[in-house]
């Protein structure tokens, strides 16, 4: 059952829909009480006025626009409008547009919240921490958003007024602001400002507001503004500007100032910006050539003058000078002059325009540089090792002065005043390893090689070289540095060592050859012994028993000789037996062993020398045993030296029980863990290079024995590959 | 049977003679190396001894046995070192060389003419 028509009005009533019906030209037939609020409390009586008498001016076009496009056809329109009320601001309302008997029914809802969310998201969609609000002019309320709140670090429960929200604006600012609000009700333009503003936490903020008014009936009735914390945006742009100042002043540095001198007239004029840089009273026009050359830095001005001359002769029309000005506080600054000449018929500069620079920052960078470099030059010199350094085409930077030296006298090149690549400097032999290690160095890799180098005295120098790569701020490599350390030391001593561990190895072949050859001398005779008794013992020949005993004689002698000549030792228990002890004059007796050598010393080209002892020392020694003992050690030092020294000494003043006698060298030296072989019989020093040092093996040893035989003793110190010192301490006879 | 015996030292050759002289044996002694080439030239021969250690600067067994190898009429007459080099390791290099037998000095006889007696029976 449909309802009754009171029962209708009473729905009407009840809902929240603003319910009109109007005629498409806008005139109002009925509406339903919730519709009161759109229209002005004055008005009690609205049927009959017109529906876009309300909406605000924006959308009275649109409005016009939609009625105009209902038809029988196209009956249900939905569209929002905006209406200015008097008591609640601006009202957006969401309609259905409904089109009957030339009718226009509509049916409203509330869209306002949702109305002013888009509005301020289309004005402050791109911008991040912004906010919005509304001012009612009529009312004087204000609406904030959440963001305005949070940019100004309030809040979000403080009712706002237009008072509060205008007071984090500081003083200056502040009056402006209202202004421009102001201004936009009263103009009803919008407006947009970027200014300072001081939070509640008392934080200063860079915001910028924009602002839209909403008018109605040619009057503002709401203001929609957006505001937008771009603090961090400022201060960029402050920097920005700063720059460009900075940028703009060094510009302006650089042009410095103009002067125009009168050669003939001993005139010189100056630009005012020229004056005010050296402090001229800016009334004077002119400086005349006397206190101009007052302003040059004392040390500068016979340099200047003689290049002004100079440059007055040259061909051409360019001048350049330079040095240095004192300012008007006595401060002396870098300048430099370009100008240009002017030049009468006869080629005579009679005028100069130019331009007067301020270098003065760029000197004290070239001075930095230079100091720089001064600093690395000092560090390369200082070094151990041989330096250079080499850009990426292998053209030498900087050497240090040993290298440098080397340079200069091998190659007659001094890559310190012409360019010169490192190639070109270098032995023969060392560059294509160079080429190689270079081109690694390149890449990146820093590598170490050893050289040998044969230097101008004929010894072998070894050499560790090592290249390094240097990078600039970029990564790339901009230059190598090449060093050469001097390893010879190490590489001797190494060499030494492998030659010591080869004299071992040869020393177990020499033992068991010396076996050998004993065994086979022994066996010799003994397998004639042997045959002649098995002979005897079996009286086969008795008639030549004579002749037979005769061959084992011969073959008995034959043995103990041999047996004498290989093995000195079993000599040695006999010997006490027949040790013939009498006084001996140390000094004579070493004098005369060292003669014997003399000879031998010369061929080696040693420098070898005898220090005889002040006193005469005299000892009670067999003589014998005495000499081939000192003589095998005179001998060995000579042996194993092969440049250098043999030096001898007696000394018998600082003991007094023994006489002292040194034997030292600067031969190839014993290995420490040798030094108690060398004393054993059959061992030579030098097993590995036998064929240079030949001998019976067994000197050293009978030394010892027969020194220790007449009461002395030998000490040894010995540097492998230095030299070697033998003592030998004689017991004095008082 | 005809022997050849090289060596240098009289005494060992002369008591080398005397005792093989004694079973049936025709020993030439020869000094060294030369006269040792001269002989096996002239003689027929059924075996060769020879010292490894003929003296300084002479040929040494070793090389004469590589000179005789290289003779026809030589070649299956055999050649036994008798040497005094009787190291460890010393048998073995003779050996290795092509010796057909070793003795080492002093020289055991029964050993020596045991191997004799059976290339005579062979």
């Amino acid at each position: 059952m449909p309802f009754t028509l009171d029962q209708f009005e009473i729905l009407a009533e009840k809902t929240l829909h603003f319910l009109l019906v109007f005629e498409k030209d806008g005139r109002i037939i009925a509406y339903n009480s919730r519709c009161e609020i759109l229209f002005p409390s004055d008005v009690s009586y609205m049927e009959g006025g017109y529906i876009t008498d309300f909406i605000i001016d924006d959308d009275v076009p649109v409005f016009k626009k939609v009625i105009s496009e209902l038809s029988p056809e196209n009956f249900l329109i939905s569209k929002s409008f905006s209406f200015a009320t008097e008591n609640h601001g601006v009202l957006s309302l969401k309609f259905d547009l409904t089109f009957q008997n030339n009718l226009v029914y509509a049916a409203g809802t509330d869209t306002t919240e949702e109305y002013k969310e888009h509005r301020a998201l289309m004005t402050i969609s791109k911008l991040t921490k912004t906010g919005a609000w509304y001012f009612n002019p009529k009312n004087n309320e204000m609406y904030w958003s959440k963001g305005c709140y949070i940019i100004k670090g309030l809040d979000p429960d403080t009712p706002m007024t237009r008072a509060l929200g205008a007071s984090f604006y500081p003083k200056e600012s502040r009056k402006r602001v209202e202004k421009y609000l102001d201004d936009l009700i009263k103009n009803k333009k919008a407006y947009e400002y970027t200014e300072k503003i001081v939070t509640e936490q008392g934080e200063e903020k860079w915001v910028k507001v924009v602002a839209h008014p909403v008018i109605h009936k040619n009057e503002v009735i709401y203001v929609n503004g957006t505001i937008a914390d771009i603090t961090d945006r400022h201060h960029y742009i402050e920097k920005l500007k700063y720059n460009e100042e900075t940028k703009h002043l060094a510009l302006k540095g650089i042009q410095s100032g103009l002067f125009d001198h009168h050669i003939a007239k001993n005139e010189v004029f100056y630009s005012s910006d020229f004056k005010k840089m050296l402090g001229l009273p800016l009334d004077q026009d002119f400086v005349p050539e006397e206190i101009f050359r007052k302003m040059i830095h004392p040390e500068d001005v016979d340099g200047a003058f003689k290049r002004h001359q100079d440059n007055l002769k040259k061909e051409g029309n360019h001048y350049h000078n330079h040095y240095r000005l004192s300012d008007k506080k006595g401060n002396y600054k870098h300048y430099e002059v370009h100008g240009f000449r002017r030049k009468n018929e006869k080629g005579e500069t009679i005028r100069m325009i130019g331009n007067l620079i301020d270098v003065h920052q760029r000197k004290l960078n070239e001075r930095t540089i230079i100091e720089g470099k001064n600093r690395l030059q000092a560090i390369v010199n200082n070094g151990f090792a041989y330096t250079v350094l080499l850009d990426t085409k292998g053209k030498i930077l900087i050497t240090d002065k040993k290298s440098l030296k080397i340079i200069k006298k091998d190659f007659k090149v001094d890559p310190t005043k012409t360019d010169c690549l490192f190639i070109d400097v270098m032995p023969a032999n060392f560059k294509n390893s160079f080429i190689h290690t270079f081109n690694e160095a390149l890449k990146g890799n820093t590598i170490k090689k050893e050289i040998e180098r044969v230097m101008h005295d004929g010894n072998t120098q070894w050499l560790e070289s090592k290249y390094t790569p240097i990078f600039d701020d970029d990564y790339k490599i901009n230059s190598v540095l090449v060093s050469f350390h001097d390893i010879s030391e190490r590489k001797l001593a190494q060499q030494a060592i492998t030659l010591a561990h080869l004299r071992e190895q040869e020393l177990s072949n020499l033992k068991s050859n010396i076996l050998s050859n004993f065994s086979h001398e022994i066996r010799t005779p003994l397998n004639g012994i042997m045959t002649i008794s098995n002979l005897i013992l079996k009286d086969k020949y008795p008639e030549e028993q004579n002749q037979l005993l005769k061959y084992l004689e011969e073959s008995k002698d034959r043995l103990l000789d041999t047996m004498n000549k290989l093995s000195n030792f079993s000599e040695i228990d006999a010997i006490h037996d027949t040790l013939n002890f009498e006084e001996v004059d140390i000094n004579y007796t070493v004098e005369s062993s060292f003669r014997e050598y003399q000879h031998m010393a010369d061929i080696k080209k040693l420098d070898y020398n005898l220090e005889l002892d002040t006193e005469s020392p005299q000892a009670k020694i067999d003589i014998n045993l005495f000499r081939p003992a000192l003589n095998n050690i005179i001998h060995n030092a000579i042996k194993y030296t092969e440049k250098g020294a043999v030096s001898i000494r007696i000394n018998s003043n600082t003991s007094k029980k023994n006489i002292y006698i040194y034997i030292k060298d600067t031969g190839i030296g014993i290995d420490k863990k040798d030094f108690f072989k060398i004393f054993e019989p059959l061992m030579q020093g030098s097993t590995g290079i036998s064929r240079e040092y030949e001998g019976t093996g067994v000197g050293l040893s009978l030394s010892k024995r027969y020194i220790e035989i007449l009461g002395g003793k030998i000490k040894l110190k010995s540097k492998l590959g230095k030299g070697t010192e033998f003592i030998i301490i004689i017991p004095k006879h008082v | 049977m005809n022997i050849l015996y090289v060596e240098d030292n009289k005494i060992n050759a002369m008591v080398m003679d005397k005792m093989l002289s004694k079973h049936d044996s025709n020993v030439v002694i020869a000094e060294n190396g030369s006269q040792a080439l001269k002989v096996v030239r002239e003689k027929n021969l059924d075996l060769i001894l020879v010292d490894i250690n003929l003296g300084l600067n002479q040929m040494d067994g070793c090389e004469l046995l590589q000179r005789f190898r290289k003779l026809d009429i030589l070649k299956s007459i055999p050649v036994f070192a008798v040497t005094a080099y009787a190291m460890p390791g010393d048998r073995q290099r003779f050996m290795n060389i092509g010796f057909d037998n070793y003795f080492s000095k002093p020289v055991n006889f029964d050993e020596l003419l045991s191997a004799i007696s059976t290339l005579s029976v062979s």
